[in-house]
C-alpha cells in the first residue's frame, strides 16, 4: 500500500495528535504539563529546521522569535483581558514575523560561513538584555499571573482544556510547517540553499526568499511561544537567552535535520533525558552534550536517519522504497571550501 | 557623567584584557582550524574551577605565586584535555559542513557545563584575588584594584608572548605558513597534522589559563561559560577571525564601547556592545584586520 507524501503526513499528525490529547487519561497533571512544552518545542524545532535544513541558514537567534511571541501574548492578555485569544496568538504571530523581517533584514546581509549564526546570536542577545531591562516587560522577574484565558464559549483554565488547545495549535502549526516545506515556496527554498547562485540565475530573488523562510519560521515560533504563557502563568527574559536559541538547534540535529519529523523526535528525546536525570545535577547536560557529538560525529542524519538505516538493513528487498537517507550538507561555506 | 573618562577608559582596559585573555586561544584555533570553537567558554570555565581548586588546596598557594603557578598548571591540565579534544573531535570535523562544526563545539560546551555541574555543584563560588592584588591604589579621583592592574598586564603580557611565539620562532612561522596554505605547507614536508595538534593545545592551554588568571575576577558558576564566549565571539569576529593582533585591537575597542555604553545607558548595559558588534559586522564583514591569516 503506498500512500501520497501529505496523505501519509496527515496520517502520522493524527496518530500523534490522538496519543497526546489521550495523554491526560493515563498520565498525571506534572506529565501532561510536560508534555505541553514539550509540543511547543516541537514546533519551535520544526520553524527551525525549516530555515536549516529547507533554507540554508543556521540562526542562533530563535529564542527571540518565541520570546517575541510569549511577551506578546503576556502583554495581551494582561492589559486587554477582554481580548479574542485567537486573535492575540495571530498578534503573536505578526510580532513574531516583524521581528524576523527586521533582524533578517540586516542580519541576511551576511549569509555566509558563520557570521550569520553569529549575528543573529547578537541581536538575539541584545533583545534579551533589552527585555531583562526595561520595565514595561517586567525587566528580570518577567511578567506574572497570566491568566488561562476563554475562547469563547469554552473556559481554557477548566481541568486540562488548556493542554488540549495546545495541542490542538501544535498541530496545526506542524501542518502549515509541512505544507509551506513541500510546496512551491519550499522548493524555492531548497533551490536556495543549495545553489543560491544557480537559483539566482532562474530568476528566484534569494535575499527575498530568505527573508520570508525567516519570517515564516519567525511567525510560527512566535505563535508557538505565545501558547508558552497561558501554561506556565509566567514569562521571564530567560526565554530570550541565548541558551534558549540552542534547544531547537539540538532538538533538530537530535532527532534528524534531513527528516521533517527530526525536531520532535529530538525534542521527546531530549525531555525524556532531561525527565529521568531531573535529580542529577549536570547529568542532563552531559547525555544530551555526548548524544549531540554522537549525532555529528557519526550519524549526521540523527536518531531518524539511524532508525531509516536500520529498517533499511533489515529489510533490504524494500530498500528502494524506503526515504533516501538526509542530505548531509557538504562544506558549502567559505570556511568549509578554504579547506 | 563623562566627566570621569580616566575610570571609563581603566574599565575598557580591564574588560579589553580579560576578554583578550579567553579570546586569544579562540580566535588561534579558527585561524588554523577554520572552527569557531563554542567549547572555548567551557574548558576556560573548567580551568577557573581547576585553578580555584588549586589555590584552596593548601594555605602555602594563597599568594601571588602560589596564583600563578595554579593559572599554569590549569593552563597545562587544559591543554592536555585539548590533545585529547584534537584527536576525538577536531579531527574528525575536517569533512563537515561549517554549521555542523559549531554544533559539535556547542555538544562539546555542553558535556563542560555538565562536568561542572557534576564535580563542583550548581551553587556560586565566589573566589578573592591572591592577598597581594587584595589591594587598592588611588591616582587623583581614580581608583585602580591592585587585581584590575594585574588583569591588564597579563592581557598584554600573553600578547606579546603570542606575537613573539607567532613571529619569532619556527614552530610560530610554520603556524602562520599553515594558516595561508596548508596544501603547500603539506607539500613543502611540513607534518600539518602535528602542528594542527599544537595549535589546539596552545588554544586550549590559553583558555585553561586565562581562566585562572579570570577566576578572581567575577564569581564561579556553571553560567560562567556562557558569560564569557558570546564577548570573545565578538572579539574574535571584529578583529578578523584568526588574528591574534586583531583580537586585541578589537578587545580594546569593545572594551570602550561597553565601558562608554554603560556610563551613556546605565540602565541597559551591555546593549551597545551588540549594537556595535552588529554594525561592525555589516560595515567590515572580516573584521578590522582583514588578512584572514593568523597574525
Amino acid at each position: 500500500m503506498t500512500l501520497s507524501p501529505a496523505a501519509r503526513f496527515l496520517l502520522v499528525l493524527a496518530v500523534l495528535t490522538a496519543a497526546a490529547l489521550l495523554l491526560p487519561f493515563v498520565a498525571n497533571r506534572g506529565l501532561v504539563f510536560l508534555a505541553g512544552v514539550v509540543a511547543i518545542n516541537v514546533v519551535l524545532g520544526m520553524a527551525f529546521n525549516l530555515l536549516f535544513s529547507t533554507a540554508g541558514l543556521l540562526s542562533f537567534g530563535q529564542a527571540t522569535f518565541s520570546a517575541t511571541g510569549a511577551y506578546a501574548v503576556a502583554l495581551l492578555l494582561l492589559r486587554l483581558p477582554d481580548i479574542p485569544f485567537l486573535l492575540a496568538l495571530a498578534l503573536a504571530a505578526a510580532a513574531g514575523a516583524l521581528a524576523a523581517v527586521v533582524i533578517g533584514f540586516v542580519a541576511l546581509r551576511r549569509t555566509e560561513g558563520v557570521y550569520f549564526a553569529v549575528l543573529t546570536l547578537a541581536f538575539a542577545e541584545l533583545v534579551h538584555v533589552v527585555i531583562a531591562k526595561t520595565s514595561f516587560f517586567g525587566r528580570n522577574d518577567g511578567l506574572t499571573g497570566i491568566p488561562r484565558p476563554r475562547l469563547g464559549p469554552i473556559d481554557l483554565a477548566q481541568g486540562q482544556a488548556y493542554y488540549v488547545f495546545v495541542i490542538v495549535v501544535t498541530a496545526l502549526l506542524i501542518a502549515c510547517l509541512w505544507w509551506v516545506t513541500h510546496s512551491r515556496l519550499g522548493r524555492s527554498f531548497r533551490a536556495v540553499r543549495l545553489d543560491p547562485m544557480r537559483a539566482a540565475f532562474l530568476g528566484i530573488d534569494v535575499r527575498r526568499r530568505q527573508l520570508e523562510a525567516f519570517a515564516i519560521s519567525g511567525a510560527c515560533a512566535a505563535t508557538a511561544g505565545g501558547l508558552m504563557g497561558p501554561l506556565t502563568s509566567i514569562v521571564s527574559p530567560d526565554l530570550a537567552h541565548w541558551g534558549e536559541s540552542t534547544k531547537p538547534i539540538l532538538f533538530t540535529l537530535l532527532g534528524g535535520a534531513g527528516h521533517f519529523w527530526g525536531p520532535l523526535v529530538g525534542a521527546v528525546v531530549f525531555s525524556a533525558v532531561e525527565y529521568g536525570t531531573r535529580s542529577l545535577a549536570g547529568a542532563s547536560d552531559l547525555i544530551t552534550g555526548g548524544l549531540l557529538l554522537a549525532v555529528v560525529l557519526a550519524i549526521p542524519g540523527g536518531l531518524l536517519g539511524l532508525a531509516a538505516l536500520l529498517v533499511a538493513r533489515l529489510r533490504p528487498n524494500r530498500a528502494g522504497n524506503q526515504p533516501s537517507p538526509p542530505a548531509i550538507p557538504v562544506a558549502s561555506t567559505a570556511e568549509g571550501a578554504a579547506r | 557623567m563623562i566627566a570621569d573618562l580616566p575610570s571609563l577608559l581603566f574599565n575598557a582596559l580591564v574588560w579589553g584584557m580579560a576578554t583578550f585573555l579567553v579570546a586569544a586561544g579562540l580566535t588561534m584555533i579558527f585561524g588554523i582550524l577554520h572552527v569557531l570553537n563554542f567549547s572555548h567558554g567551557g574548558f576556560f570555565m573548567i580551568g577557573a574551577y581547576v585553578a580555584h581548586s588549586l589555590t584552596n588546596w593548601s594555605a602555602a598557594m594563597a599568594n601571588i605565586w602560589g596564583f600563578l603557578a595554579a593559572s599554569v598548571l590549569a593552563g597545562a591540565v587544559i591543554g592536555l584535555v585539548g590533545l585529547v579534544v584534537d584527536r576525538a573531535v577536531f579531527r574528525r570535523l575536517a569533512h563537515v559542513d561549517g554549521a555542523y562544526v559549531l554544533v559539535a563545539t556547542y555538544a562539546l560546551l555542553l558535556v563542560c557545563n555538565g562536568f561542572v555541574k557534576l564535580v563542583w555543584g550548581l551553587n556560586v563560588v565566589s573566589a578573592s584575588p591572591p592577598p597581594e592584588l587584595f589591594e587598592v591604589s588611588f591616582i587623583g579621583n581614580l581608583v585602580l584594584p591592585h587585581y584590575s592592574l594585574f588583569v591588564v598586564v597579563a592581557g598584554v603580557v600573553v600578547f606579546l608572548a603570542l606575537e613573539w611565539l607567532i613571529n619569532m620562532t619556527s614552530v610560530g612561522r610554520l603556524i602562520q605558513a599553515i594558516a595561508i596554505d596548508p596544501w603547500m605547507a603539506r607539500l613543502l614536508g611540513v607534518n600539518v597534522g602535528l602542528i594542527y595538534s599544537a595549535t589546539v593545545i596552545i588554544g586550549f592551554a590559553l583558555a585553561g589559563l586565562a581562566g585562572g588568571l579570570l577566576v578572581a575576577n567575577q564569581s564561579l558558576s556553571p553560567d560562567l561559560a556562557g558569560i564569557f564566549i558570546i564577548q570573545a565571539f565578538g572579539v574574535v569576529i571584529v578583529g578578523g577571525m584568526g588574528s591574534i593582533r586583531g583580537a586585541f585591537l578589537a578587545a580594546i575597542l569593545l572594551g570602550l564601547v561597553d565601558s562608554f555604553g554603560t556610563a551613556l545607558l546605565p540602565q541597559m548595559p551591555g546593549v551597545l556592545f551588540f549594537v556595535a558588534l552588529a554594525a561592525i559586522l555589516l560595515v567590515r564583514p572580516r573584521g578590522l584586520i582583514a588578512s584572514g591569516r593568523l597574525s
